[in-house]
């Protein structure tokens, strides 16, 4: 699914979307706000080419809502064929991975695939 | 705070959180208790990491129970707690006796506000919100300065300790855990993640896969709303209650299946069906480890084969079925699935009715403590009415209504058995309460106290439990106040420093005997006369024996404290105590050594309801005997001729001199004695003695009535009971009857010897 191209919604002149910065907290805390946030960007993002960056470095809390949040934002991206790509996720972030089972899942989704 | 359902909540909702109120409270409170014996024993095990698990798990239950009664201050508070004990648990914080006793403190914080749990919408008093405001301080300064030990490097490794990788394999068993959490769990207050370190800290998470398909897309999610759903395999030395006591408080709003290694067909279906809603048939076979993706696609192909054919396309189960070893009961249950998702939502409920009731196996159910007693007492009733009814029975000689009713009566007093059981709780319970006062109080008298409680695991009614805790109490304060010594005085005494309090409890003879021992100064025999001639309890000059001296600490209005402290020496303790066992049909008794320790002996009976009794006749009265208290029974014996004027005697049993008393004598039944009688050998406080009676006969389930007002002094007895017929039978206490049997010991030996002697002669 990720590597699946969707052309036809997007053009070649299109600006790319700014990258998505992922706050400090993502907890169930602030939820509620960056699901507001997110769906506007998802909206733009979903019409670019190519893959939807996330700045994930800035991350130095998260909970299973936050990352419950992430996990729906890419559910999101890939259901309309844009796959989702984290940037430098934090040590914070790592860990949250690791706790719920998704290391597979965030090694697909980082920049170039890089090691921890 | 979005956390915060309490606003919303509808009258529904509010009238739900009403009656499950009490339930909560309760078990809160037990959360709590648990919270404060861990706190003790880590004390002595500071860095066990398994109580350290446990503290976390308590605080963690009470948080998020209050959570789902929207008890915002609990949570708020438990919050606080939970971040220290989490630095504990991961070996940033090392316990010291001050942090000890902060959590303590944040621990008796936590009891008022459970207890102030039905007033939460009332305002708080300024002074109790700037105390728990301070707790609250110290708790942050404490976690958020961690000591010299939590260099860096341990903080790193904390964390690669949690990835699965760094987890050192243990030896324990493969366990399949299948965890789909509820919507509501966020707004509980709950976090998943936190949850699955949790599970991690249980042993080895081998496979964790969380199933990210079942996420919605964000713009059709709630992002309030959980839909996290887990699968792991777990390497663990756990059991089955640790592993699910894990989740013990998201039970109530998730899916949990805990499929032990090796787990069979039967245990898979059961797995399937409470699966998320999303997963694929293949999918969920897979993932539950019931066949291997190899074996699935096999299906898959033959599936895809077949369609392109005109036959009609069996559905995936049938070819799984045909193609591999998969049970059937496992693909059928799957397939009832995926129908039920492909026709129309059959209403959530009849599915989670299942599965709950599934889930249910081997938990407890909270009952209220009326509803017990009322089928207590409609028992007690049942049991006089069978017996009534076969002794009908057996009037009419019919063989066939004998025999029916014999049944019966076999079944009621199964149905005793076990209803009395229900009632029956581990004193250690009550005994591990002490912990925090022996620490408390030993503190505040600068007693140095090692408190050892034996046979916790001992079991008594809960209401004689309940009944017994604040008795027990006095005692334990008393014991450590006039007691123990300070550890000056110890030491001057060459004993050692810290002085020892042992609890104890064990059964003996139907009835449960607590003993609390001290190694103090023992009884101060001189104070206590000196006190007992003061107030005029004992007549100035006399000097009664020390047994009776060491007695009158039982009497009204008496107290040695040289100072009145808050813990003990108001004088109101000893003789309340007395009364409270009393009324319990139990007996207190006290042996002292001075400069050596006490010893208080408890001896209370096992239920205050219905006993197994031994029914014997004396001319045409009928009385029971505890059946615990009877050692043997010897038939037909010559009737004892020496007794003295109370009927007591002495016979032979294989050599030994055995103490007797006749009934008929000490109670002056007026009834020709027969030619030969029967001993009933009773066992009483590790004495022995015989109770000469007409006839034995047998086993009686025997209700206890309690004896009228008039007959509260009879000496040896303990209750009544109405018999089958109609009939009342006294029930006797075995322990003052065996008073009653060997205190003349020495006159009676006297009186056997001058009448042999003048036999002699």
């Amino acid at each position: 699914m990720a590597t699946r191209k969707k052309a036809s919604k997007a053009t070649a002149e299109q600006p790319k979307v700014k990258p998505l910065a992922l706050p400090a907290e993502l907890t169930i805390y602030t939820v509620g706000e960056l699901h507001l946030q997110w769906r506007e960007w998802l909206q733009q993002a979903a019409l670019t080419e190519g893959p939807a960056s996330v700045q994930a470095d800035a991350v130095d809390e998260i909970d299973g809502a936050g990352l419950q949040l992430l996990l729906s934002l890419a559910n999101g991206l890939e259901g309309r064929g844009t796959p989702l790509q984290l940037l430098d996720p934090s040590e914070a972030l790592r860990t949250g991975c690791a706790a719920l089972g998704l290391v597979d899942w965030l090694q697909r989704r980082t920049a170039q695939g890089a090691p921890a | 705070m979005t956390r915060r359902k309490n606003a919303q909540l509808d009258a529904a909702d509010q009238s739900f959180i009403e009656a499950a109120l009490p339930a909560f409270i309760s078990e809160a409170q037990e959360q709590i208790e648990s919270l404060e014996q861990l706190l003790l024993q880590l004390e002595d095990a500071p860095g066990d990491s398994e109580l350290l698990n446990a503290l976390f798990r308590c605080a963690h239950t009470v948080k998020g129970s209050a959570g789902i009664f929207g008890l915002d201050r609990v949570v708020a508070f438990t919050h606080h707690v939970e971040t220290l004990l989490d630095k504990l648990r991961e070996c940033q914080l090392q316990l010291t006796p001050a942090i000890s006793t902060l959590l303590l403190q944040c621990n008796d914080q936590l009891r008022t506000l459970i207890a102030q749990a039905r007033e939460a919408d009332v305002a708080e008093a300024p002074d109790a919100l700037a105390m728990r405001a301070a707790l609250v301080e110290r708790l942050q300064q404490t976690a958020g300065q961690p000591t010299a030990v939590a260099s860096p490097e341990a903080a790193t490794f904390a964390v690669a300790e949690a990835l699965p990788e760094a987890v050192p394999a243990s030896n324990g068993r493969d366990w399949h855990v299948s965890v789909s959490f509820g919507a509501e769990t966020f707004r509980n207050g709950m976090d998943p993640l936190a949850l699955l370190n949790y599970v991690r800290g249980l042993g080895d998470v081998r496979r964790l896969a969380c199933d990210t398909a079942g996420i919605p897309p964000l713009d059709q999610l709630d992002p309030e709303c959980c839909h996290l759903a887990f699968e792991m395999g777990l390497l663990t030395e756990a059991t089955r209650d640790e592993i699910e006591g894990a989740f013990s408080f998201v039970r109530d709003d998730c899916r949990l299946h805990v499929l032990e290694p090796g787990a069979t067909a039967d245990d898979y279906t059961r797995l399937i069906e409470a699966m998320p809603d999303n997963p694929r048939l293949g999918d969920i076979l897979v993932a539950c480890g019931a066949i291997t993706r190899a074996q699935l696609q096999q299906g898959l192909r033959a599936q895809s084969a077949m369609s392109g054919t005109d036959a009609v396309v069996p559905p995936i189960g049938e070819i799984l079925q045909s193609t591999s070893g998969v049970s059937a009961q496992v693909v059928s249950a799957a397939l009832d699935k995926q129908h039920a998702q492909k026709s129309t939502q059959r209403p959530a409920a009849t599915r989670d009715g299942a599965s709950a009731a599934a889930r249910d196996d081997g938990r407890f159910i909270r009952v209220q403590a009326d509803r017990l007693d009322a089928v207590i007492n409609l028992l007690g009733e049942l049991v006089i009415a069978g017996a009534g009814a076969s002794l009908l029975a057996r009037q009419t000689r019919q063989g066939a209504l004998i025999e029916a009713n014999g049944q019966i009566s076999r079944l009621i007093e199964e149905i005793r058995a076990g209803t009395l059981q229900l009632r029956m709780v581990p004193i250690g319970e009550t005994l591990s309460r002490f912990r925090r006062v022996v620490r408390d109080t030993a503190g505040e008298l600068g007693k140095e106290v090692q408190l050892e409680i034996i046979g916790g695991e001992t079991e008594l009614d809960k209401s004689v439990v309940e009944r017994i805790a604040d008795p027990l109490m006095h005692l334990v304060r008393n014991a450590l106040d006039h007691g123990l010594e300070t550890p000056e005085q110890r030491v001057g005494t060459g004993k050692p420093a810290q002085g020892k309090l042992t609890l104890s409890a064990c059964h003996e003879s139907g009835s449960i005997l607590i003993r609390i021992d001290d190694d103090g100064r023992g009884i101060q025999r001189d104070k206590v006369l000196e006190r007992a001639w003061e107030r005029g309890l004992v007549e100035r000059g006399v000097t009664p024996a020390d047994a009776d001296i060491d007695r009158l600490i039982f009497e009204p209005g008496f107290s040695t404290a040289e100072k009145v402290t808050n813990l003990s020496g108001r004088g109101v303790g000893m003789d309340v105590v007395r009364r409270n066992i009393e009324a319990l049909r139990g007996t207190v008794s006290l042996f002292s050594e001075p400069g050596a320790g006490s010893r208080i002996e408890i001896r209370l009976p096992l239920t205050l309801a219905i006993i197994d009794g031994f029914l014997i006749g004396v001319g045409s009265s009928k009385f029971i005997f505890p059946l615990d208290a009877v050692v043997e029974v010897i038939e037909n014996r010559p009737t004892v001729s020496r007794l003295d004027a109370r009927g007591r005697g002495f016979v032979e049993l294989r050599g030994q001199v055995l103490p007797v008393v006749s009934l008929r004598a000490l109670y002056a039944l007026g009834s020709e004695a027969p030619e030969r009688t029967s001993v009933v050998v009773l066992g009483a406080g590790g004495r022995r003695y015989g109770v000469m009676v007409d006839q034995l006969l047998g086993q009686h389930q025997t209700v206890i009535k309690p004896l009228g007002q008039m007959f509260r002094s009879l000496r040896g007895m303990s209750g009544s009971s109405i018999l089958g017929n109609g009939e009342v039978a006294l029930i006797f206490d075995v322990n003052s009857l065996s008073q009653l049997a060997a205190e003349p010991t020495a006159s009676a030996r006297r009186a056997l010897k001058h009448h042999s002697e003048g036999q002699a002669s």
